[in-house]
């Protein structure tokens, strides 16, 4: 079973919603790797549908965009 | 100062020295702290940027907030992921490169990289083997001269066009070297856009360009047999309609390409070929496969009798048909008939022919034999098959009983047209022996090659014996012949003797002793004429010569004589009322000696044979032999050996016999009198139980034997009768000259025919013509009686001729009348026959 961590970004804006995605994958980087959690981050600010899920695939995770109610999901999984 | 407050002083200054520079030290360090976040905002930013997003705005983030936060951490931290997963991409990448050299270099395929000016960039292992495998590297060579071999590129080269066109390229038969290629020229684009290079793969098709041909010429061959082919050769869907035929199905069965596809193929069966619809369909629903022979008719109505293999059509495990070849075997089919016909007609031959037939291989083994060969040999065709003739053919030298040549091997070995050897003794599986003769003939195919022998053989066991008899007959014949010759003129002399004691008799006196010897010579006398009689008929066999008689005297007489000398005693038993017979004395004489000489044989030991006889009336068919009438059953029983059972119906036939003395003629001479005497003779014996022979003789209607008697002639009871004797013998014609005047006849004599006529003709003229004729029938170099009598009856029609001869058994004494006699008169004659035979004709005369 997959634990699926989610974070309300909303109102923030570039870089802030990049750093605090950057800072929360570090922070479960070994897990995020090992299949054990998924990240899953809220924002609407749309930079941040570019910004994490490229640093993210460049880091060498799999990322997932959608579109739910306004805003983005951006899923981040090993 | 005191120390107090200079040192209070020392202290404030340096209190004052210590602000200040504290002082100046904070001014320091907080424009250093100031520098310190302004870097770290700087690189914060910069790290920001690199990270691909918008940098910090100063109202976004305080300072300590910054510190707080450490985005450099943050940041660094996400690089160090950054830089690992680049890394480890870096490996897969490196890894993946050399999987595609790997493949590169192992493709079965050539691949090849030029650049714009058609050097070549790139190739692998596959282009080096093909194109240039003795060369040791071909990098930054020119492809037109190491691929297509040319000094300078092709004007119309397709890859220059590539480069040209952008457009990816395929070349799909492309021959180079005498092999053949599949090319396909694909345009790689740098960073720029710019077409920098092309990749051109060669796909060496060579073994399919060759399999393809070869497929093609497979083909040519197959549908060359398949068109050509003499045989019927078609295709048939699971509904029965035909997919395909080839030429010869075609021209068998009349119908056109364009007729095929509407055909069903119980179009073609013919509707007189019992069961063959249903088994095609049997074939069609897997129930049977394999050769199959039927009728198909064609489309102008004609039988064709076809054989073949027809099998079924499985793709995916699914029935889609039926395939099937057939010859067309209708000319086979009518020779096989005709052979049929005549191996039928030959074994019928073989079945029918009396003789024994083998035929052998070259290996004289049995091949063939006839029933008559297996009778023989005692052999069976299923035993003797395969057998060497030798075992089943032995044969020993009739003679010598020593080992013979086997004609099969020798015929075999020197290879004679036909060889007939001589008569051999067979010897029979079960041991038994026979006499045969036998020839063989090689067996010769078209080509004059010895295949085999025939060898036919026939039993002449009998034939040799029947040979024997014949040379016996034949011997008993000519002493038949002499023996009539002599007996004629025996005759002719016992006529005198009997004429000359009859008239002695008449001058003695009864009673004189001169009186009893006359008797007793007289009684000689015609004891001598009975055997000469039997002599006769037993010579001649001629026709009967019947005359009404006493049965029962020439029984008696004839079984004595017979009997005479032996032990056997024979009884008679005769009614009173016996009727007459007519009958030649002689001939029955004959038979009944014959008969009473066989019982005699048969009771070495001694016995009584009793001899009967009995008036009968025969009913319709109750002897299939004898027509409905009167009979006088004549019944010789004797007590002997009796006769085996398997004998009884041969004892009738010539030459049968069980004696080693016997002529085998006794019983078939017996059996063709009584027949002549449109009579019968048959026989009831078994072994042990004696033999009874019965005889069936006409009866003479109502005429009792007694009652025919005839009165004894008046000696000179005729007058002046005028008699004409003709004989040539003088003695004869004196004796019955003196008997006829005894008689008291007149008498004229003749010595031969010519003299008789001569003498009839002279008297017919005058007042006393001739009353009758008395005439020898036969005039050694003179007119016969015969002839004779057919001048006097020219001269007169009323003649009344009898004719007299030694030969009593001659046809035209049977048959006196056929020939104009009046009567008859077999030599020798006593006054009293010679008064009665004249007497019977005169007296009709003149009744």
């Amino acid at each position: 079973m997959v634990d699926k961590i989610e974070f309300d970004i909303c109102g923030q804006i570039c870089p802030s919603t990049l750093l605090i995605a950057l800072k929360e994958i570090n922070t479960h980087s070994q897990r995020i790797r090992d299949g054990a959690v998924k990240l899953s981050f809220k924002t609407d600010n749309r930079d941040a549908v570019v910004t994490i899920p490229e640093s993210a695939s460049n880091m060498g995770y799999t990322v997932h965009v959608a579109k739910e109610d306004g805003c983005y999901l951006i899923e981040i999984s090993g | 100062m005191r120390r107090t407050d200079r040192k209070q002083m020392e202290d404030q200054r340096k209190d004052t020295n210590d602000s200040e520079r504290l002082l100046k030290e904070n001014l320091e360090l907080g424009k250093r702290y100031d520098n310190s976040i302004k870097y770290i905002r700087t690189k914060v930013n910069q790290l920001l940027t690199v990270m691909g997003t918008s940098p910090l705005r100063p109202e976004e983030l305080d300072d300590a907030t910054l510190l707080e936060i450490d985005p450099i951490g943050i940041i660094s931290e996400s690089f160090v992921q950054i830089l690992r997963h680049l890394h480890q991409t870096n490996e897969k990448l490196k890894i993946t490169n050399e999987e595609i050299q790997a493949i590169f270099d192992s493709a079965g395929t050539g691949i090849l990289v030029i650049d714009k000016d058609l050097r070549i960039l790139a190739y692998n292992r596959s282009i080096k083997e093909q194109f240039f495998p003795d060369k040791p590297e071909m990098l930054g060579e020119p492809c037109f001269t190491s691929i297509c071999n040319f000094e300078d590129p092709h004007v119309s080269c397709p890859f220059i066009k590539v480069f040209e066109t952008g457009r990816r390229f395929h070349q799909m038969h492309w021959v180079l070297a005498e092999r053949h290629y599949d090319v396909m020229a694909t345009p790689v684009r740098d960073d720029q856009g710019e077409i920098s290079r092309v990749v051109l793969v060669y796909m060496d098709i060579t073994d399919r360009i060759r399999a393809d041909e070869a497929l093609r010429k497979s083909e040519e061959r197959y549908r060359d047999l398949f068109e050509n082919a003499n045989d019927l050769i078609q295709s048939v869907g699971p509904d029965g309609s035909i997919l395909y035929v080839n030429q010869a199905w075609h021209e068998a069965l009349g119908y056109s390409r364009d007729e095929v596809p509407d055909l069903s193929i119980f179009d073609i069966i013919h509707p007189d070929c019992d069961g063959c619809s249903d088994e095609f369909k049997s074939v069609v629903y897997g129930e049977k496969a394999g050769r199959l022979e039927t009728t198909f008719i064609t489309k102008g109505g004609d039988k064709i009798n076809v054989e073949g293999n027809i099998n079924s059509i499985i793709e995916q495990g699914r029935f889609c048909g039926t395939r099937g070849i057939f010859r067309d075997i209708t000319e086979r089919k009518k020779a096989e008939m005709l052979i049929a016909s005549e191996r039928e007609q030959l074994a019928v031959t073989l079945r029918s022919i009396g003789d024994g037939v083998i035929t052998t291989d070259t290996n004289a083994r049995v091949v063939l034999m006839n029933r008559v060969a297996e009778h023989l040999t005692g052999w069976r065709q299923s035993e003797a098959e395969g057998i060497p003739i030798t075992e089943i053919f032995r044969i020993i030298n009739e003679k010598t009983r020593g080992c013979c040549e086997n004609p099969v091997e020798g015929t075999l070995k020197r290879g004679k047209v036909a060889e007939i050897s001589a008569p051999a003794i067979l010897i029979a599986k079960d041991g038994s022996e026979m006499l045969i003769s036998n020839s063989v003939a090689p067996i010769m195919d078209k080509n004059s090659v010895v295949i085999g022998t025939v060898l036919v053989f026939r039993d002449i066991t009998g034939t040799r014996k029947m040979e024997e008899k014949i040379l016996k007959a034949e011997k008993i014949e000519s002493l038949g012949v002499l023996a009539g010759g002599i007996a004629h003129d025996f005759n002719n002399l016992l006529n005198a003797i009997l004429g000359n004691v009859d008239l002695a008799l008449l001058s003695s006196r009864q009673g004189d002793e001169i009186h009893e010897s006359l008797i007793r010579a007289e009684k000689a006398t015609l004891r001598a004429r009975d055997l000469t009689r039997q002599l006769l008929t037993f010579s001649k066999g001629g026709a009967p010569i019947k005359k009404a008689s006493s049965i029962t005297e020439i029984i008696k007489d004839s079984a004595d004589f017979a009997s005479r000398g032996s032990n056997v005693k024979c009884e008679f038993l005769f009614p009173g009322d016996l009727w007459k017979v007519e009958i030649d004395e002689g001939q029955i004489s004959q038979v009944i000696n014959n008969l009473v000489l066989n019982a005699v044989q048969a009771m070495p030991g001694g016995g009584t044979i009793r001899i009967g006889a009995e008036n009968t009336a025969l009913g319709e068919s109750e002897i299939p032999q004898l027509n409905q009438g009167n009979y006088v059953k004549i019944t010789i029983r004797d007590t002997g050996a009796g006769i085996p059972k398997e004998d009884l119906s041969r004892i009738f036939e010539p030459y049968f016999t069980t004696k080693h003395t016997g002529s085998g003629l006794g019983l078939a001479t017996a059996y063709s009198i009584l027949r002549s005497h449109n009579g019968i003779i048959d026989v009831e014996s078994s072994t042990g139980a004696g033999a009874t022979f019965y005889l069936y003789l006409p009866a003479l209607l109502g005429a009792p034997e007694t009652a025919v008697k005839a009165a004894p002639p008046s000696t000179n009871s005729n007058g002046n009768a005028k008699i004409l004797l003709m004989d040539d013998d003088g003695l004869i014609r004196v004796t019955a000259s003196d008997m006829l005047k005894r008689l008291g006849y007149q008498v004229e004599l003749a010595a031969d025919g010519e003299e008789a006529i001569r003498l009839y003709r002279e008297a017919k003229d005058t007042d006393e013509p001739f009353d009758a004729v008395i005439m020898d029938l036969t005039v050694p170099g003179g007119m016969g009686g015969a002839e004779a009598v057919k001048k006097l009856i020219e001269i007169d029609p009323e003649v009344k001729a009898i004719v007299s001869s030694g030969y009593s058994s001659d046809a035209i004494m049977a048959n006196y009348k056929q020939y104009g006699f009046a009567g008859v008169l077999a030599k020798p004659y006593k006054r009293k026959d010679l008064g009665e035979a004249l007497q019977n004709i005169i007296a009709k005369q003149g009744s």
